[in-house]
């Protein structure tokens, strides 16, 4: 591949508060970007730097960062990759709610009441008759229209990925048919599906067996030096990866949430193959800037 | 069950069964068979997706499957009642309860009579003990690398309801913080230290009712180690649930929580290792690794016929 088509993304994790590292440390350094607008301007920091994309979970937070970045007009130099759902709002959600079933009448009701029209009734037919793939269309028309709304109509979104409890779940129970139904529904829609693993190779190994099409998907998966959060080890990953028919991988926890350099970070990714691209996370304008334009140097 | 795979069920699919259901169907000794769930609204959805898994909405319905074992993952309220209904109605004599076994301790003591008689693997849901910051403090509070254990200070927070009031409709579970997240650190404390007496406790609620939301209390060991406990749903910028302690010994200090572990010697030297430093591998990972290897001790205590740890006698008193 050609270095143009890598993609550098800024990761969201900082703008949700989440360091893998050490979540103690990151409070007593007080380093997550509070503000919706100290956020898009790292964002866009980034973007003078070298990044021309942005993921991101569809949170209250991110959408307002989104809307900062249309009104800005620095969207139009990102491609988008949005990571749905939430799920840690939606965990939240369910221990204040007490159980599932009262998170999804919350749900419910947002999806009602947001005015998408599709939305709606795929939602209600899906309640109506218990149908997993129509609650799951809804939900995700639902999840496309909030991310179009932020960011502004003509806006593309590149790729929607699922977030990495729901895929991994997905895999535990071997919801093959489930896999497929999205990826036929995204491709439909224009928009690359996308998943979010942490079992990179149990995830490869899966779709091969079920004979889901790798060059249709992207993956965003842990890569990193230290093999950290790459299960079941860097090895398997590797080998994985070396067996891709095309470049459709994004690393991510690349610096192993702090751990490396970024230096040895990203000499280590420049090494693998069929590396699409990498999604970093940024806290300071300081690291936006030399984040990015290392990146740049090292791997575009 | 030589040869052939474990038959676990699931009762409860909230959260907590999504997650040991998923781990436990990629284990190759188990196969997921059942589920119990009383919601029909998630019943009638968990039968659109699982082709080959029995969906019930009662344990009873469980009796004639010949199930190896059964996980509980009910609200804590229902603990009891749904081990109990395992046990007397012969569904599996192998049970996993997630944390805490039971509401109070007279509960505890009859789910741990039941298991005695029906004689097989019983354990709960204590995840932490699996994690790799945990093991590896416990391995230097055993290996007296800071001597003799002094007095400790542990806490249990979470931003679950913080920023929720009295005008909120939101109200916290009646389960209350200690039951619910607190007993992740008492359970840790009797791992590393032993039964302890509580001296003194002070409960606070968000609503000025009886909801049991913050709770600090002090601790003696039986080898005379002071301890103190934090225990809060309501703290800003605990986006996840987090527990650590501060262990101080007569020759030096160690603070460990979820991610990091640091140990400081009154000589001057320092270590610290993160979870990378650890060895934190699994086969696979959903929620945490500690999961995988919680659900992969019980499974392997059921084929080699021995009780793991955290069983039910080991944390009765926890209730």
């Amino acid at each position: 591949m050609t270095g143009w088509e890598r993609a550098l993304l800024v990761g969201d994790n900082p703008f949700h508060g989440i360091s893998h590292l050490s979540q103690e440390r990151s409070r007593i350094r007080g380093d997550t970007p509070t503000s919706p607008e100290y956020a898009a301007k790292l964002v866009s920091i980034a973007a003078e730097n070298g990044a021309n994309g942005f993921m991101f979970s569809v949170s209250g937070i991110t959408l307002s960062i989104l809307k900062i970045l249309n009104e800005s007009g620095v969207i139009k130099h990102l491609d988008l990759y949005g990571i749905v759902p939430y799920a840690y709002e939606y965990v939240r959600l369910a221990s204040q709610r007490g159980s599932l079933p009262g998170l999804a009448k919350t749900f419910a009701k947002e999806i009602l009441f947001s005015g998408n029209l599709r939305a709606a009734f795929l939602g209600l037919n899906g309640v109506v008759w218990a149908e997993p793939l129509s609650l799951m269309k809804a939900y995700l028309d639902y999840e496309i229209s909030r991310i179009k709304s932020a960011a502004g109509r003509n806006t593309h979104l590149s790729c929607a990925l699922l977030h990495q409890l729901v895929t991994d779940a997905c895999l535990g129970f071997n919801l093959d048919w489930l896999f497929k139904a999205y990826v036929d529904f995204m491709l439909d829609k224009g928009i690359k599906p996308g998943f979010n693993t942490g079992n990179f190779a149990f995830l490869i190994n899966k779709f091969r067996e079920w004979r889901i099409n790798l060059k249709d998907v992207i993956i965003a998966a842990p890569f990193n030096k230290v093999g950290f959060q790459m299960v079941p080890s860097r090895e398997d990953c590797e080998t994985a990866l070396m067996c891709l028919p095309k470049p459709n991988v994004l690393a991510i926890s690349v610096l192993a949430a702090g751990y490396l350099k970024p230096e040895e970070a990203i000499d280590y990714i420049a090494g693998l193959p069929n590396i699409k691209g990498i999604a970093v996370g940024v806290s300071k304008e300081k690291h936006a800037y030399e984040t990015f334009k290392l990146l740049r140097e090292k791997l575009l | 069950m030589e040869g052939e795979k474990l038959k676990v069920a699931i009762v409860g699919f909230g959260k907590m069964g999504i997650l040991h259901a998923g781990i436990l169907n990629v284990l190759p000794e188990v196969k997921l068979v059942a589920i119990c769930e009383k919601s029909g609204l998630i019943r009638r959805f968990l039968k659109k997706l699982f082709k080959n898994v029995l969906v019930v909405d009662d344990v009873g319905e469980l009796s004639d499957f010949g199930l190896d074992a059964v996980h509980v993952t009910t609200p804590i309220s229902s603990h009891f009642a749904v081990a109990k209904s395992v046990y007397d109605l012969r569904v599996a004599s192998n049970v996993f309860v997630e944390k805490p076994l039971a509401s109070n301790y007279d509960e505890a003591r009859e789910l741990c009579d039941l298991a005695l008689r029906f004689g097989g693997v019983n354990m709960v849901g204590y995840m932490r003990r699996f994690s790799v910051t945990f093991r590896k403090a416990r391995d230097l509070l055993n290996q007296k690398v800071i001597g003799e254990p002094v007095s400790f200070s542990a806490y249990a927070f979470s931003s679950d309801f913080f920023g929720i009031d009295e005008n909120s409709k939101i109200r916290t579970p009646k389960v209350g913080v200690l039951r619910d997240l607190g007993c992740h650190a008492i359970d840790l404390a009797l791992w590393f230290f032993g039964d302890f007496k509580v001296n003194d406790a002070k409960i606070d609620s968000l609503f000025g009712g009886d909801s049991e939301d913050s709770v600090f209390f002090e601790v003696e060991t039986q080898s005379g180690v002071s301890g103190k406990f934090n225990v809060s749903w309501c703290v800003d910028k605990y986006r996840m649930p987090e527990v650590g302690f501060t262990v101080e010994g007569s020759k030096g200090v160690i603070r460990v929580n979820d991610d990091e572990l640091e140990l400081s010697l009154n000589c001057g030297e320092r270590f610290r290792w993160f979870r990378h430093d650890l060895r934190d591998d699994v086969g696979f990972w959903l929620g945490a690794p500690e999961y995988y290897r919680e659900d992969e001790c019980f499974v392997k205590s059921l084929i080699d016929r021995k009780n793991p740890e955290p069983n039910f006698s080991v944390v009765r008193k926890l209730t």
